[in-house]
């Protein structure tokens, strides 16, 4: 795997659209800058995953044996307050510091070498704690079936639920060689693993609408060495597709798909901190989906698959209910998949 | 015949110093040369097996012995980590899950290499160990034990999986699901439906991974019962019976404070433990 390739990113251009300013101040380390007041905005910068940066501090095993001690009792002791919406427990916790301890160190004979200092380290675990700063915002990267992604605020962080869009692809014969489009990549997963998986002519056009996303998924294709095979675009939905109207050999989308009015409820970790664009899909949930639907008849080819990924159950059943009474002619075997746990997560089918 | 030859000339010829140092020099070497043969003639008893080439799964357990059981799988968990770094094999660990004290009551990984199976599939058994655990205050010595299980790996080719034979269960969050929910807990059970086998894995960042290293423990799980089944209808023709691969049968007792530790499957003793638990010389 490629290593240590620090991130390139910049863009020229505008100012990063936060949906509410941050509660705290995060670490120095963390925090994505960009400067709306000026007129020559600096480029914005993606602060690398924690397991990349360099390790340029040290520390005595002594000491990072109290930052586990400290960091496991407050585990412990605040898991109770934590599990109320659904957040985690304190065995999930403790996990969470072996990783974190796994990321941020590298033992050189008796002392252990750091990516960022101690200090660093007790304020990311108490944001964690305190702020119900998600662990994968903490350590800067998600694992994702066999990839390692860099994920920061403001892209949703791929869901282990999600991994399954990309088998699906994968099932589906014939369209290896073509061009797929992943819309609303966020940071570029399922455009990563569907690139790896196709045939040598295959390619796959990624698009997001948030900026941050469009660095963050440039970023991970970059380190997965797929420029070639995959191409951001930013923009809403299919309006960056114009030029690929009917040529699509494959359309799969993880869009927003929480109801607005469930949105103040979700889990704090999710709630608080992952940004509102990626999860909210209006009033039943079903504004993009919908969008992808009618949009996907325009864009994929005869023969062409797609595969959304819905909030489950009822909204699953609603699309297909949509889609075979009101474009019936447009598609053929549309299917609904389920996830891991049984939830029906998945709308599949083909283009007539 | 040799060494006794030159062991006679070397008293011989006390005054000599150039007689005295040609003969030891070449004493030496006779004994050098006794142990390589000694070593290939050992070598050649051992029965053949045609998955000797093949990468292995090591899984240690603690047995009886509670805490210090727990201890004493994590070192000999370890000593084989570091066997097989000296031998350049690749050591990857499947899973742990830690005692109170940060031993491993289990402990599980996987190692690739050449002839990884072959060189390791004797170390299936009991490993005792003798000593004063960490947890003792009165100093008295406790007998513990560990058992280790070497299996060879098996790949889709050797062991075909049904799907539908599986049972995969998975953390779940209760309510939607998804987008609605951030959690990092990834870990997967897959339960063979057929053989009741089931393997759990916790210890991967992506339920993908987990998933992966489950069905690769699994696959090697059948891979040895079948293998089992094999055997034990093959050996009913054979007389002698080297390494049974009992997974109750005594491979080692290591004795601490004594610095000493027997095999008891050849029954000999090493005088030297800490080179034995550094991954020296497990021969």
């Amino acid at each position: 795997m490629s290593r240590l390739r620090l991130p390139l990113l910049s863009s020229a251009s505008t100012t990063l659209r936060r949906r509410r300013s941050p509660r705290s101040s995060y670490s120095s380390g963390a925090v994505i800058t960009s400067s709306s007041a000026s007129h020559h905005t600096p480029p914005l910068k993606l602060q690398s995953p924690l397991f990349l940066r360099p390790l340029s501090h040290s520390a005595s095993p002594s000491a990072l044996l109290s930052f586990r001690r400290w960091a496991e009792s407050l585990a412990r002791s605040s898991a109770a307050d934590l599990t109320f919406d659904g957040g985690p427990s304190s065995s999930e916790l403790i996990r969470e510091i072996s990783w974190l301890l796994q990321d941020a160190t590298s033992q050189d004979g008796d002392t252990f070498l750091l990516r960022t200092d101690l200090e660093d380290l007790y304020r990311l675990w108490r944001q964690r704690i305190e702020e119900r700063r998600p662990f994968q915002y903490i350590v800067g990267c998600q694992h994702w079936r066999d990839l390692v992604l860099a994920v920061s605020e403001g892209v949703l962080i791929p869901r282990p639920e999600t991994e399954e869009i990309v088998n699906l692809a994968a099932r589906v014969e014939g369209l290896q060689d073509g061009m797929w489009a992943d819309l609303g990549t966020g940071s570029g997963a399922i455009a990563i693993a569907i690139a790896r998986m196709l045939g040598e002519n295959g390619k796959v056009v990624a698009t997001d609408l948030s900026e941050m996303a469009v660095e963050v998924a440039q970023f991970n294709v970059g380190r997965y060495k797929l420029e070639n095979k995959v191409e951001i675009r930013q923009g809403s939905w299919f309006e960056p597709l114009q030029d690929l109207q009917g040529k699509l050999s494959g359309l799969v989308s993880n869009p927003p798909y929480i109801p607005s009015s469930h949105i103040h409820g979700l889990q704090a970790e999710v709630g608080r901190h992952e940004p509102s664009l990626a999860l909210d899909g209006g009033e039943n949930g079903t504004d993009h989906l919908l969008r992808l639907c009618e949009g996907s008849i325009s864009s994929l080819k005869p023969g062409g698959f797609f595969a959304f990924e819905t909030n489950g159950d009822k909204q699953s059943e609603q699309i297909v209910d949509f889609m075979t009474t009101q474009w019936s002619n447009s598609f053929h075997d549309i299917k609904i998949e389920a996830d891991f746990a049984g939830i029906k997560r998945f709308v599949t089918g083909f283009r007539r | 015949m040799e060494i006794d030859g030159l062991k006679s000339l070397l008293s011989d010829c006390a005054e000599d110093k150039d007689m005295c140092a040609m003969a030891s020099e070449e004493l030496t070497e006779a004994f050098g040369q006794e142990k390589r043969l000694l070593h290939s003639l050992l070598k050649s008893f051992l029965p053949k097996d045609d998955d000797d080439e093949r990468d292995c799964i090591l899984e240690v357990r603690a047995g009886t012995g509670g805490e210090e059981a727990s201890l004493f799988a994590m070192d000999v968990f370890k000593m084989y980590e570091k066997y097989s770094q000296k031998n350049g094999w690749k050591f990857e660990v499947i899973d742990t899950k830690e005692s109170d004290l940060k031993g491993y009551t289990e402990a599980s990984g996987t190692l690739s290499g050449r002839g990884v199976y072959g060189k390791l599939k004797f170390e299936s058994g009991v490993h005792r160990v003798q000593r004063v655990p960490v947890t003792e205050k009165s100093g008295r010595v406790h007998t513990s034990a560990v058992t280790v299980a070497i299996l060879p790996q098996a790949d889709e080719v050797d062991i075909v999986v049904r799907n539908e034979d599986l049972r995969v269960d998975t953390y779940r969050s209760g309510g939607s699901g998804g987008q609605s929910v951030n959690t990092t807990n990834s870990a997967v059970r897959i339960t063979h439906l057929p053989t009741g086998i089931a393997v759990a894995i916790q210890d991967e960042r992506s339920q993908h991974m987990n998933k992966a290293k489950a069905l690769k423990v699994l696959r090697a799980k059948l891979y040895e019962i079948e293998r089992r089944r094999l055997h034990s209808s093959r050996s009913k023709l054979r007389s002698e019976q080297i390494g049974s691969g009992d997974r109750s049968e005594r491979i080692r007792t290591y004795n601490f404070p004594q610095g000493r530790v027997t095999d008891h499957r050849v029954g000999i003793t090493h005088h030297s433990i800490d080179d034995v638990m550094e991954g020296q010389m497990l021969k």
